[in-house]
């Protein structure tokens, strides 16, 4: 129940005691209406924590808070402009850095595995061009962000209309639903290593995932994600470990050998599938508007994108030099990460191994926690329900219906004995292919409108570059459906 | 002239309709209706046809024939800039389908999936705008196997859910600027509510909101919002604006509100206003957030002793507009030290001509200026009052402390 007003009413007089709020119309006098949630003594708990009030509960409650609002304040009112750029970059970075290191979940790290143990170094060059291509689609996505502070699925919806969207969002929906799968795959597998049966893991997993999500803030979810990143070092240190011959690796990078055998050509493709996904863009999209970049501040969030594709590409080199160095030079043939994990003990050390576990349950929990709620954003926002994890249940059923029916289900299956995981992956492959197309025209489509994005949209330059990316991208991830199919 | 209409219609049932001349040629696709920018419930005056790539405009009395087809009585077309000013057209999927707009009715922000017209004689007017999950999937082309499918296993009838016309305020930068009297739908919200509305939105619309909000409903609203949003808007407003928004503001909200900002910001919206009101808020700027002095206002009444009660209250529905605290006459000597405290509610009881020094409690409770905002709280909490005055060493009345401004310190 709310309260209304005629708007034709006349004068509306607000008698308002300090703690309810009562409106009178001098019209309908006797029409009172009030409005029983809102007549509670307090304000709501979103105005609490909203409101400010809560500002200054948290200068006293945490420290840490208080540090960072005169942090930000030193930064901003710093005159020294080399500090001042470092301090905004520290205090703008995430968005760009996150989406990166969520690229290599559990499918991109069986994917570098496989093609390290099965081509060794063969193929390393090509990460430099899909370093690229990320580059490119994500820096525009960024633009988009930043420039209209609306999320992907938003510009797609009031541009391209209803229609286009639901099929849209029921694409991503189903491909996000694979990833998660597969996520939760991959939690299983590296628990394993270390002797811990998938009943356990997988449900305490999916618990904490789900509970952080809902009970945490955009705030504290972005700080844990952000060391989550972090241990995506444990991938390089045992790329140190198993002691690679440098010398033939910066031969391989200098001499790209492109050949067109079929099973190469297949790998190659599955590196560009998995690096470059659909929900990626709109996961960045809605992380960038949720922390309110300015337009002034565009360059640090661009500085964001390309620093976190840089580093998912070294962490991505990292575990094909491991697989290539130890598993290919020795003939191991394995058929997912868990096998790569398991033989590079006796091969590189029984440290190797857990490092290599270690970093596959990092990434495929950091993943986990990341496509149920961009897909939920996604859904919620396409379709126009309420989303928003500052929400209560009542105020947003469907998102976290949505939400916990992605993580549970994902979650379920994977504890079901005999599924046929392998078809659905595969099945979510060719579905990813097929969305991603749409994504990258419409992204094209949208980045181009002068309306929209008035000063900021794509130059020639860069619009033939963003052009032939998408095209190749486009050629490739049609090439992978007719292969699957 | 008969064109056959139904009594209802929706706007996916014209969307990329079949149009026809009389002969029975086809010669284009509706891809947008044109309503005239009325209030409260629009005509739809024509309707635009994309036709060999062009799109062109049909005015409503050239429709010789809606059912069963849609038919045109002259296939000379008008090109669709030229006739219509921006300022007296809706054009309905440009501006309102697939958007975001405010309903003022239930005070959120909500995406249209749908319109509703209702026929009036021979012409359509809009009527609701429909956001609920019918509505979407009319747009996808399967409410009928939904509704179908829901009646069967569940026996739930789908509702639609219409919001009326008339409590829509849309969010376009057009629609804001063009229609004075569509602002109005939005002072009508609480403030609030109002500012629960603008943090949900983009920040293009918020500046939009902004600049067409008469000042007084953009500083109440302002007063509600997130410190985070509140700096977010005030940079990027016009300083002219920003000066007006800040000086209609409670001087404790507005203090906290240029505490955040940065410093030649702040200055430079201090120097566009009020000299008193600016001196006042440079004085509530000085004090650390977390103290007595963070926490206060300016705008309260004090009055002299000798005062009568009859003059009190006229003085006090004097300064209503302008005073945060309501509730409490402050008592000050020629020396500016607080002497005592008169509520509303001693005022109403007492007799006309008495002084105010008859009436005034013998003892009067105060905080001092750096006092840590943690024994404010037990203040409040002690002594139940809706308002603390805030004073120094020397006993002088430097501000009062409202009890909305401590909800929430210490959860």
């Amino acid at each position: 129940m709310s309260w209304a007003l005629e708007p034709e009413g006349g004068k509306v007089i607000e008698l308002q005691p300090p703690n309810s709020k009562l409106q009178i119309n001098t019209n309908y006098s006797a029409t009172l209406f009030l409005s029983l949630h809102r007549a509670s003594p307090l304000p709501s708990p979103k105005r609490l924590r909203a409101g400010r009030p809560q500002r200054k509960a948290e200068g006293e409650g945490f420290g840490n808070q208080n540090i960072m609002v005169s942090y930000v304040k030193w930064i901003s009112s710093s005159k020294q402009s080399l500090w001042r750029t470092i301090g905004l970059f520290f205090i703008l970075m995430g968005p760009g850095i996150i989406t990166s290191n969520v690229d290599n979940d559990a499918g991109g790290i069986t994917t570098y595995s496989l093609a390290g143990a099965e081509y060794g170094l063969k193929l390393v060059w090509s990460l430099i061009p899909i370093m690229i291509a990320l580059i490119v689609i994500q820096e525009m996505c960024a633009r988009m962000g930043v420039v209209t502070g609306k999320g992907l699925s938003d510009l797609i919806r009031e541009k391209f209309g209803a229609k286009i969207t639901f099929y849209l969002v029921i694409g991503v929906f189903l491909t996000n639903m694979g990833n998660v799968l597969s996520e939760f795959a991959g939690v299983a597998a590296g628990w394993e290593v270390f002797g811990v049966n998938k009943f356990i893991s997988v449900p305490i997993s999916a618990f904490l995932v789900w509970l952080m999500v809902v009970k945490g803030s955009y705030k504290s979810v972005e700080k844990v994600f952000l060391i989550a990143c972090v241990f995506y070092i444990s991938y390089i240190i045992t790329g140190v470990i198993v002691k690679p011959d440098w010398g033939n690796v910066f031969d391989q990078f200098l001499h790209p050998r492109l050949s067109f055998q079929p099973s190469e050509m297949t790998m190659l493709i599955g590196i560009v599938g998995t690096t470059i996904a659909p929900w990626m863009q709109f996961y960045l999209q809605a992380s960038i508007v949720e922390k309110g970049i300015k337009t002034e501040d565009y360059k640090f969030a661009r500085f964001d994108v390309v620093f976190g594709a840089i580093a998912v590409h070294i962490v991505a080199f990292f575990i094909i030099l491991v697989c290539a160095e130890t598993l290919f030079k020795h003939g191991v043939k394995i058929e997912t990460a868990k096998d790569a994990a398991l033989s590079l003990a006796p091969l590189a050390g029984k440290y190797c191994t857990y490092l290599f576990a270690f970093g596959l349950i990092n990434a495929s929990l950091f993943a986990a926690s990341i496509l149920p709620l961009s897909t939920t954003y996604l859904i919620c926002e396409g379709l126009g329900w309420e989303a928003g994890i500052d929400k209560k249940f009542i105020e947003a059923p469907q998102f976290y219906g949505f939400y916990s029916l992605i993580i549970f289900l994902g979650a379920g299956i994977i504890l079901y004995p005999s599924f046929p995981l392998i078809p659905i992956m595969y099945f979510s492959q060719v579905l990813n292919g097929m969305v991603l197309p749409f994504i990258l025209i419409f992204m094209l489509l949208l980045i181009n409108d002068k309306k929209l994005m008035m000063n900021y949209t794509n130059g020639p330059v860069f619009n033939i570059i963003a052009w032939v990316t998408s095209i190749v991208m486009i050629a490739l991830t049609l090439l992978l459906i007719i292969q699957m199919l | 002239m008969d064109q056959g209409l139904k009594e209802f219609y929706f706007f996916s049932e014209f969307l990329n309709r079949r149009v026809f001349d009389t002969t029975g040629l086809k010669v284009g696709k509706i891809s947008d209706l044109v309503a005239e920018r009325a209030e409260p419930y629009p005509m739809i005056i024509g309707v635009v046809v994309r036709t060999r790539g062009r799109k062109m405009f049909i005015p409503w009395e050239k429709i010789i024939q809606i059912e069963p087809r849609f038919a045109l009585s002259e296939t000379e077309l008008i090109d669709l800039k030229s006739p219509l000013p921006e300022k007296d057209i809706i054009l309905l999927r440009e501006e309102v389908m697939d958007k975001q707009i405010v309903d003022t009715f239930g005070a959120k922000v909500v995406r249209v999936n749908d319109l509703h017209f209702l026929r009036v004689d021979s012409r359509l007017r809009l009527v609701h705008v429909d956001v609920g999950f019918r509505g979407l999937m009319r747009r996808v082309g399967w409410e009928k196997l939904v509704d179908q499918a829901l009646r069967w296993f569940f026996s739930y009838v789908l509702p639609n859910q219409f919001i009326s016309w008339k409590y829509v305020q849309l969010l376009s930068g057009s629609d804001l600027l063009h229609l004075s009297v569509s602002q109005k739908k939005l002072s009508h919200l609480h403030p609030a509510d109002l500012a629960d509305i603008i943090e949900d939105l983009s920040g293009r619309d918020r500046s939009a909101i902004f600049h067409a909000l008469d000042t007084e409903t953009a500083a109440e609203a302002m007063e509600e919002i997130d410190p985070k949003i509140q700096k977010a808007i005030m940079e990027t407003i016009p300083l002219e604006k920003a000066s007006d928004i800040v000086e209609e503001m409670s001087p404790s909200d507005a203090a906290d509100l240029l505490g955040d900002l940065p410093e030649e910001r702040a200055e430079e919206i201090l120097e566009g206003m009020e000299q008193e009101k600016a001196e006042d808020l440079r004085e509530l700027l000085v004090h650390p957030d977390e103290t007595a002095g963070g926490l206060m206002t300016t705008a309260y009444l004090s009055l002299t002793s000798s005062v009568t009660v009859e003059t009190a209250i006229a003085r006090l529905k004097a300064g209503a507009p302008n005073l945060d605290i309501m509730d409490y006459i402050f008592i000050l000597d020629e020396a500016e030290i607080l002497q005592g405290v008169v509520s509303i509610r001693d005022l109403l009881t007492a007799h006309p001509h008495q002084p105010l020094a008859e009436i005034q409690p013998s003892r009067v409770v105060s905080v001092k200026v750096d006092e840590d905002q943690n024994e404010v709280v037990e203040a409040f909490a002690k002594y139940g009052f809706r308002a603390l005055p805030v004073v120094d060493e020397e006993g002088h009345l430097r501000g009062v402390i409202s009890f909305r401004s401590v909800l929430g310190i210490g959860t």
